[in-house]
């Protein structure tokens, strides 16, 4: 059975843009209430001297909340196979121009420096405000620069997959080792030295997973890229 | 001048109403637009929305970033560092699930090239 | 200062996502999406959330803009 009549957008959007009015008054009316005296946070930040790393946020995300890490590393390895699912193909699409010499040489000079960046960002995680995330994204745009500068160029297929395979697999790994040694999954089982908080060598296995995790989504990121841009026109 | 904005009742008054004018330009656009690309632009502002108002809610004027820099040793007068940690993920996993999206949308486009949702018709009877 | 800062940002991040949704072109659409972003790094600055405004300049500049601009380039419209 159809339906009669579509239903009246405007008035739908008429109803959404007065609600602005009625919730605002009441988020105004709702901040008397009194905050709590600590928090969660605050617990954490506590506990945080007795890990050996300057960066709060880091270990927040890799040691308290590491569980949750992972699911999000599965989250984007689901994302990144169903966009090389449905826009992937043999045949690549050429762009229709060729670039000026200079451009191609002034990019080829600036992709390891970015490189060299965001390994540095992946590496000072835990003393810098970065850490993996950003690291991985930060190289996955160098090889984005490199293929919309030149026509010719490619991501080497196999080595991407190894180093994304490699990646994922270390990560429970670690995981199952900590399981093993301290009787608790994702455990920091290398006893930081609260001494070292400061240094490049400090916090246990916290800088170690970091940098799994920014190779990981590096790589992905840079095989989503390639599929987004070489596309077979004719197909 | 305008030192009656410093207060951390008025800061949260602004954080509060702001965000969700912008949750609802999202929702004015998710509901009204007809180009399927324009819907996904007004999704992802309606994600910024919430992330803006989750780190604006816990935000102390007079404390400092949760980070030991600059003569700073011990962890005290700092933010709180969990919805940081909440609102890094929820960037990266909104873009991932976007570029998806925005892959049906391209494959659609080139199985029956339309792109304008009143055209697409098929799941009528 | 702070508060002054953070008014004037909400209300031109809030002008130009309405202006971003009412362009009659996808192209204008898409570049005017990209000002929300740099508006919402500089609000995370001010927040003092250096990860978070780190994470939102790399990823809605690069990758987020990159995906939409590419879909206007694969669905063949012109302008």
């Amino acid at each position: 059975m159809s339906l009669k009549r579509e239903l009246p957008t405007s008035t739908i959007s008429g109803f959404a843009l007065s609600g602005i009015l009625v919730l605002t008054i009441l988020n105004i009316l709702l901040h008397n209430i009194p905050h709590p005296v600590t928090t969660a946070g605050d617990k954490l930040l506590k506990l945080n001297a007795s890990e050996g790393v300057a960066n709060a946020v880091t270990t927040v995300v890799v040691y308290f909340r590491g569980f949750d890490t992972l699911g999000e590393i599965a989250v984007l390895f689901i994302a990144s196979l169903g966009i090389g699912l449905m826009l992937h193909s043999n045949t690549q699409c050429e762009i229709k121009t060729d670039s000026n010499f200079m451009l191609k040489t002034a990019s080829k000079i600036l992709f390891p420096i970015i490189i060299l960046f965001g390994i540095y960002v992946m590496i000072y995680g835990h003393l810098s405000p970065g850490g993996g995330f950003q690291g991985g994204v930060i190289i996955a745009s160098g090889v984005l620069l490199l293929l919309i500068s030149d026509r010719s160029f490619e991501v080497p297929h196999a080595m991407i997959v190894a180093l994304e395979t490699f990646a994922g697999v270390s990560y429970v790994l670690i995981g199952l080792i900590g399981l093993l040694v301290l009787d608790k999954f994702l455990g920091n089982f290398l006893s930081p030295d609260i001494s070292d908080m400061g240094l490049l060598f400090s916090g246990g296995i916290i800088p170690i997973i970091y940098i799994i995790v920014g190779i990981k989504v590096g790589s992905e990121m840079s095989l989503i890229v390639q599929n987004l841009i070489k596309r077979d026109e004719n197909v | 001048m305008f030192e009656f904005l410093n207060q951390p009742e008025v800061i949260k008054i602004i954080v509060t109403v702001c965000s969700m004018a912008l949750f609802f330009i999202g929702l004015f656009g998710l509901l009204t637009q007809k180009h399927l690309i324009k819907i996904f632009i007004s999704i992802a502002i309606m994600e910024v929305s919430l992330f803006l108002l989750f780190i604006g809610l816990t935000f102390k004027k007079d404390f400092i970033a949760p980070i030991l820099t600059n003569g700073q040793t011990t962890f005290s007068n700092m933010n709180d560092p969990v919805p940081h940690a909440m609102i890094l993920t929820a960037i990266v996993i909104g873009m991932a699930v976007l570029a998806l999206g925005v892959s049906f949308a391209i494959e659609y486009y080139k199985l029956t090239g339309r792109t304008n949702i009143d055209e697409m018709t098929e799941m009528r009877h | 200062m702070i508060g002054l800062i953070i008014l004037v940002s909400f209300i031109g991040i809030v002008i130009i996502a309405f202006a971003s949704i009412i362009q009659k072109k996808l192209a204008d659409s898409i570049i005017l999406f990209m000002g929300v972003g740099l508006g919402s790094v500089i609000l995370f600055f001010v927040f003092k959330a250096p990860d978070v405004a780190l994470t939102e300049a790399v990823i809605g500049a690069g990758i987020s803009s990159l995906t939409f601009l590419m879909a206007l380039k694969h669905l063949g419209v012109k302008g």
